[in-house]
């Protein structure tokens, strides 16, 4: 299944929305759908916030194989941006030293079951599995 | 969407859902209030980082006045987020099965 989004943060909703269609075709397990959308929101507001100039949308994919359910991303960008290499945060820091950005990408590592990025001629591609156990 | 309620003495409402879309709603409301002391979640069905700064930003505020803020109701999807961010250490936490409902 697939859709395009228009570069907004107020298209979560109609990408949340994708997301249950998705489940219900699918009947994937709703338990899953917290995880899911919540990688998904990161990604995709961080195509929104750092892409700004890009194109007027953004392209998801999502299909279930092998007991895993499959989502991509794909935006065109002028330089790569590896998600996959977030840094690092301390959540035992105290209160005053924890930052109130930069948590996305780390929150998307605990969420996944893998996740790949790739940038070739001028796309990136995000890939991120879910298991379904 | 997402609904914010004062209900009084400090407490907050939350419903819905606080996405990157919600955020400076969010922010909004809880700036509006000189001092928060207790977040209810019973209602909020997911958070996502954006929504994890707004808890920090008005956490460090309410705390530099001495108070501090209080998630309860707190379900398990959410409660596994703020594990995972840290804010088990930073806030204090009470799960929809601590509280009995």
């Amino acid at each position: 299944m697939r859709a395009v989004f228009k570069r907004s943060l107020a298209s979560l909703d109609d990408v949340f929305a994708f997301t249950e269609k998705f489940f219900a075709g699918e009947e994937v397990d709703g338990k899953h759908l917290y995880a899911i959308n919540l990688v998904l929101e990161e990604l995709f507001s961080n195509m929104v916030k750092f892409n700004e100039a890009g194109p007027d949308t953004v392209s998801v994919e999502m299909l279930r194989q092998d007991g895993m359910v499959r989502v991509q991303l794909s935006d065109r960008e002028p330089e790569p941006f590896d998600v996959t290499t977030p840094r690092p945060l301390d959540i035992d820091a105290p209160l005053e030293r924890r930052e109130e950005s930069g948590m996305g990408l780390f929150l998307v590592q605990k969420f996944v079951d893998a996740l790949d990025y790739t940038y070739r001629n001028g796309t990136s591609t995000i890939t991120f599995l879910k298991r379904l156990d | 969407m997402l609904e914010l309620e004062h209900a009084g003495d400090g407490k907050v409402i939350m419903i819905g859902r606080l996405d990157a879309a919600q955020a400076r709603k969010a922010q909004e409301f809880l700036d509006g209030i000189d001092h928060p002391r207790e977040l209810d979640c019973a209602g909020l069905e997911y958070i996502s980082s954006a929504g994890l700064g707004i808890l920090l930003r008005t956490q460090k505020r309410v705390m530099a006045k001495g108070g501090g803020l209080r998630l309860v109701n707190v379900s398990n999807h959410i409660r596994d987020v703020f594990r995972y961010s840290g804010f088990d250490k930073i806030f204090d936490i009470v799960s929809v099965a601590d509280s009995g409902q």
